[in-house]
């Protein structure tokens, strides 16, 4: 058990669904978010000061077990990103409170930020005209990962990744997908004890998205007890990694338990449908919009 | 102390692979200096006179007058350009969020972001007075080095802190900023970039008097064309420093409230 961890956490541990791994790594507990309505022409100048009166996440409660897997699972709009980026530190909760490795994520950011690796699932984030190499190297030297550390950690995850072609040429030269590869390296090369990852195989083919769910699962989460927190509208991946599934539906958390436990609980045979008669949502609701 | 200076090495060495790899602005703007450089000489040559010699502060030339006030009204642009085009740049490339999660502090960044572009602008600026020297005659025998470096610090402090302003305003808001192009504007008039202040209006003079380019041109002057002591340009320095003292820390608090609102209404990563 962590002693360093404060008294308070103790005492929501009653909250925990599957009790029996003491250490909490991730512990959020009423938490509310809203966002000001967006402003157009002159109102738009007022952005910065107008009240947030939209909620995206209602009153959402979750502890996550260190080396747990937990997915986020909601529709477009669910509050999934918003709960990442409050863990992440890039956004302030309206109410609540939001711990990561026992650090709190408002009050303390700096030493929540030491504790996590974060992938915000788009495939920007880099300097496009630095290569793969030097953007991976100025993001980790700024998270004090040593030179010598880094010549060996960079060719080694990147050859894990298939990224090694990458590393020499300039981003601005690759793919969307190549960069997303980058940008989940950059998440786990400095080891961190919590991995947030908002869609992680979103621009990734097939293979490298199979291949990475199996590296997240045996040298992440297996090898290391990395906790795992992420987003995914990829039923198959979250089957594959999660321990438990967190069903948002407009920012209230409707669900928290195994998938094969949810699947039970609502009579579903497959986890689409358990979640589509959680929600109400019809089952192409967790689809990717296809373009016409 | 030591880990601060590695970060900021670290932000000065991404922006020069940057800069890197676009080759020809470097050899345009040796060019485009030492054109800048003849273009002063022949207006000055133009204009210069005994009595405008006997208007200007200390007797010097309007060549190098004019000079100087130009190119070191530079450091100006920088300081009010280089953290909201760094911050600007990072919120397209989308690496501003990425390096808000790494373990580096928020002073840090922002100091960061603005040593490559003051190192530039010193480097462009010493290309500017190299040409000025080598083919127009500029008076360089008599500075003091020292001086130069120490009224350099400072005016590079006490604008640092209108750049962050500024860049709190662009965090803030999105797009422009007045205030940045009303401080440009002011300044060219009443900073004695081209002109002493003393041949202005009682009022612009008073704005002159607020001005912190005033003193950094003045203290500039003063260690590079007369080699003045530091008894003779303790008083822009020390303008400069107070200006320093209460803009920087200001400006870093306005900037950490700028940010605390864009994370509370979500839109730090917006353009």
């Amino acid at each position: 058990m962590d002693l360093s961890l404060p008294f308070t956490l103790f005492s929501r541990r009653r909250h925990v669904i599957n009790s029996g791994v003491p250490e909490t790594a991730v512990s959020i507990e009423s938490l509310d978010k809203f966002f000001p309505p967006t402003q157009s022409g002159w109102r738009a100048f007022l952005q910065p000061f107008v009240p947030s009166t939209c909620p995206a996440l209602r009153g959402v409660s979750i502890e996550v077990k260190q080396g747990e897997a937990v997915a986020l699972l909601g529709t477009n709009g669910a509050g999934k990103t918003t709960l990442l980026r409050i863990l992440a530190t890039l956004l302030l909760p309206t109410a609540g409170t939001a711990l990561v490795a026992g650090q709190d994520a408002v009050r303390d950011p700096a030493a929540v930020r030491r504790q996590i690796g974060y992938h915000a699932g788009t495939d920007l984030g880099f300097y496009p005209r630095l290569t793969g190499r030097e953007n991976l190297n100025f993001f980790g030297r700024l998270n004090h990962l040593t030179d010598s550390y880094l010549r060996t950690r960079i060719p080694e995850l990147a050859g894990r990744f298939e990224l090694a072609a990458a590393l020499d040429r300039q981003v601005r030269t690759l793919s969307s997908g190549t960069i997303q590869r980058l940008s989940l390296l950059r998440a786990v090369i400095h080891e961190p004890r919590v991995l947030l990852l908002d869609e992680p195989t979103r621009s990734l083919d097939a293979l490298a998205a199979a291949d990475f769910r199996a590296f997240l699962k045996h040298n992440v989460l297996e090898s290391r007890g990395t906790t795992l927190l992420f987003a995914s509208h990829t039923l198959s991946e979250i089957e594959y990694l999660a321990d438990r599934v967190a069903i948002l539906n407009e920012g209230a958390l409707v669900a928290l338990d195994t998938p094969a436990a949810l699947k039970t609980r609502e009579g579903a045979t497959t986890l689409e449908d358990a979640f589509s008669r959680i929600t109400g949502h019809g089952p192409h609701a967790l689809r990717e919009p296809v373009p016409s | 102390m030591m880990r601060t200076l590695r970060d900021l090495l670290l932000f000065f060495r991404r922006d020069l692979l940057i800069a890197s790899t676009y080759r020809s602005p470097f050899v345009l703007e040796l060019i485009e200096a030492l054109f800048g450089a003849a273009m002063f000489y022949y207006a000055a040559r133009f204009v210069d006179s005994p009595q405008l010699r006997e208007a200007l502060p200390r007797g010097t030339s309007y060549f190098a007058y004019a000079l100087i006030g130009f190119v070191f009204f530079d450091y100006l642009h920088a300081a009010l350009d280089s953290f909201d085009r760094s911050l600007q740049e990072a919120r397209d490339a989308g690496t501003l969020e990425p390096l808000l999660v790494a373990q580096v502090p928020l002073p840090v960044i922002i100091a960061g972001s603005a040593v490559y572009p003051f190192v530039a602008t010193t480097v462009r600026i010493a290309v500017y007075l190299g040409w000025g020297t080598l083919l127009f005659g500029f008076p360089l025998k008599s500075a003091n080095w020292l001086g130069v470096a120490a009224v350099l610090l400072a005016t590079l402090l006490a604008f640092s802190g209108l750049g962050i302003f500024s860049a709190a305003y662009l965090l803030l808001f999105k797009r422009g900023n007045p205030g940045k192009w009303f401080l440009l504007a002011v300044s060219s008039v009443a900073g004695g970039m081209l002109f002493p202040v003393n041949i202005l209006p009682d009022w612009l003079q008073f704005v002159a008097r607020l001005n912190p380019v005033t003193y950094a041109l003045d203290g500039m002057r003063g260690a590079l064309l007369d080699g003045a002591g530091f008894g003779l340009i303790a008083r822009p320095l020390a303008v400069l420093l107070v200006f320093a003292v209460v803009l920087l820390p200001a400006s870093m608090i306005v900037f950490s409230w700028a940010l605390q609102r864009t994370k509370i209404t979500g839109t730090l990563s917006h353009r």
